[in-house]
């Protein structure tokens, strides 16, 4: 019985501590470093982010690298479907530019409705809120966490919590920056909570992903009066985000309500991330 | 000349399964998704390769591999780094306890080995803010473990073709 012991105490240390041939480290020292990293990524110094920065940057420029080819296939495989679809897309291109030519005459005389009538109130025309444009950088789906990496970080003024959107609509928030990259929590991902606002009845609710592409509506009054189509914005109650972005629409599934989203989150290509509302800044 | 070429030859397809770990790592794909259910590639190669030919696989380099799948998955750094060191550990335990390579030994000593890191990744994350589907990582073990006699397969061929 002894014997068994020594031998099983014997294989432990041979397995954790012996370098073995053309090891550089033991495992045993690996793992440490490993644990001491988990314990001092909580810690936030101003070296340890820049640490941290540098690697991520450097990591997610060569991953994208890496991605290249990939990313070049898909490209490839997407252009022999589009020369495939050729012959309905010029039928479909042609019945739109009929609609164009159409809507350019009455364009034009809007534009011109609209010069004069901001000369009439001299308007100064300002957009309220503060926004920065990013380019998907990637887009690594793991099966436990939705997010992706934008092109921009410190560098733009990017900071943790700012709202991302895909054109006007809201699709998550700045949950890491690094100097030239940022990280995106998708509002489908488990760890995204987002306080909402049902219209038209005005219920408050929190918006709670879970993996997929429907996100919960969680914490309705029991007395709630949302109905399906009823649409979802964001209530701006945590004060980081502004109030009215628009997110998506209610859908009943399985007797659970769940919000089917304005933006498709598989094909962003660019995002918008608003910086904050200008009459703060005033 | 020719035993140059050999050489060379050997040296390239001996570091194969490492450049397809880094690879892996940095494109992303360490674990695939395929809708229903997904299989962390990274764990069998670790596993396979330190069980079978330690010298292709160095523990620094699957700790750099690890730290590299965390930060393209936006995890604490550390939690896959500690994972794959644990599945690495198991194989080496596994590689002195045993003479005899079959595939059922392999496999069923891969269960502890994903268990053990598992549990890891499980204790890992619960210290920090992130929150992860704990029964997708459930199903990702099972799949993990039933498609590794697929790869051993296709590793042995490998290994074969190396050792030749």
């Amino acid at each position: 019985m002894e014997t068994s012991r020594e031998d099983v105490g014997i294989a432990v240390r041979s397995a954790f501590l012996r370098k073995g041939t053309q090891q550089r480290f033991s495992l045993l020292v690996l793992v440490i470093i490993s644990i001491s990293l988990l314990l001092i990524e909580s810690v936030e110094t101003k070296p340890l982010n820049y640490l941290r920065s540098i690697i991520k940057d450097t990591i997610y420029r060569s991953s994208l690298v890496v991605s290249g080819p990939s990313k070049g296939f898909n490209y490839v495989v997407q252009k022999v479907k589009d020369h495939t679809n050729l012959y309905n897309n010029l039928n479909q291109l042609k019945q739109e530019n009929n609609q164009l030519k159409s809507k350019i005459s009455r364009e034009d005389f809007l534009k011109l409705e609209n010069t004069q009538l901001r000369k009439l109130i001299d308007e100064q025309v300002d957009s309220p809120i503060n926004l920065v444009s990013a380019r998907v950088m990637l887009d690594k789906q793991s099966p436990y966490l939705n997010s992706f990496i934008i092109n921009i970080g410190i560098n733009k003024k990017i900071k943790k919590g700012l709202a991302v959107k895909d054109g006007s609509n809201f699709i998550g928030r700045i949950v890491d920056v690094n100097f030239f990259s940022s990280r995106v929590l998708l509002i489908t991902d488990l760890n995204s909570k987002i306080p909402v606002i049902v219209e038209p009845s005005g219920n408050h609710a929190i918006l709670s992903g879970h993996g997929s592409d429907l996100p919960d509506l969680q914490y309705l009054p029991e007395n709630n009066k949302v109905k399906e189509g009823d649409k979802i914005y964001t209530s701006g109650k945590e004060g980081i985000f502004s109030p009215g972005i628009p997110i998506g629409k209610v859908k009943k599934k399985d007797g659970h309500l769940n919000v089917e989203l304005f933006s498709d989150l598989d094909q962003i290509t660019f995002v918008n991330i608003v910086l904050s509302n200008s009459e703060e800044n005033k | 000349m020719a035993i140059l070429f050999k050489n060379f030859k050997f040296n390239i397809f001996r570091t194969l399964p490492l450049i397809m770990l880094f690879f892996i790592s940095l494109h992303g794909s360490s674990i695939i998704d395929l809708k229903l259910f997904s299989i962390n590639i990274s764990y069998i190669l670790v596993y396979f390769w330190v069980l079978r030919q330690p010298a292709t696989m160095g523990y620094g380099f699957i700790f750099i591999s690890g730290i590299i799948t965390d930060v393209v998955f936006g995890l604490p750094l550390g939690v896959n780094a500690l994972s794959l060191l644990i599945i690495a550990a198991v194989a080496a335990y596994v590689r002195v306890v045993t003479v005899n390579i079959t595939l059922i030994n392999d496999w069923i000593s891969f269960i502890p080995a994903l268990l053990i890191a598992n549990l890891i990744y499980f204790i890992s994350l619960s210290f920090s803010n992130i929150s992860i589907d704990y029964l997708s990582l459930f199903t990702n073990s099972v799949f993990t473990f039933a498609f590794y006699p697929i790869l051993w397969a296709f590793f042995s061929l490998f290994l074969k073709v190396i050792r030749f």
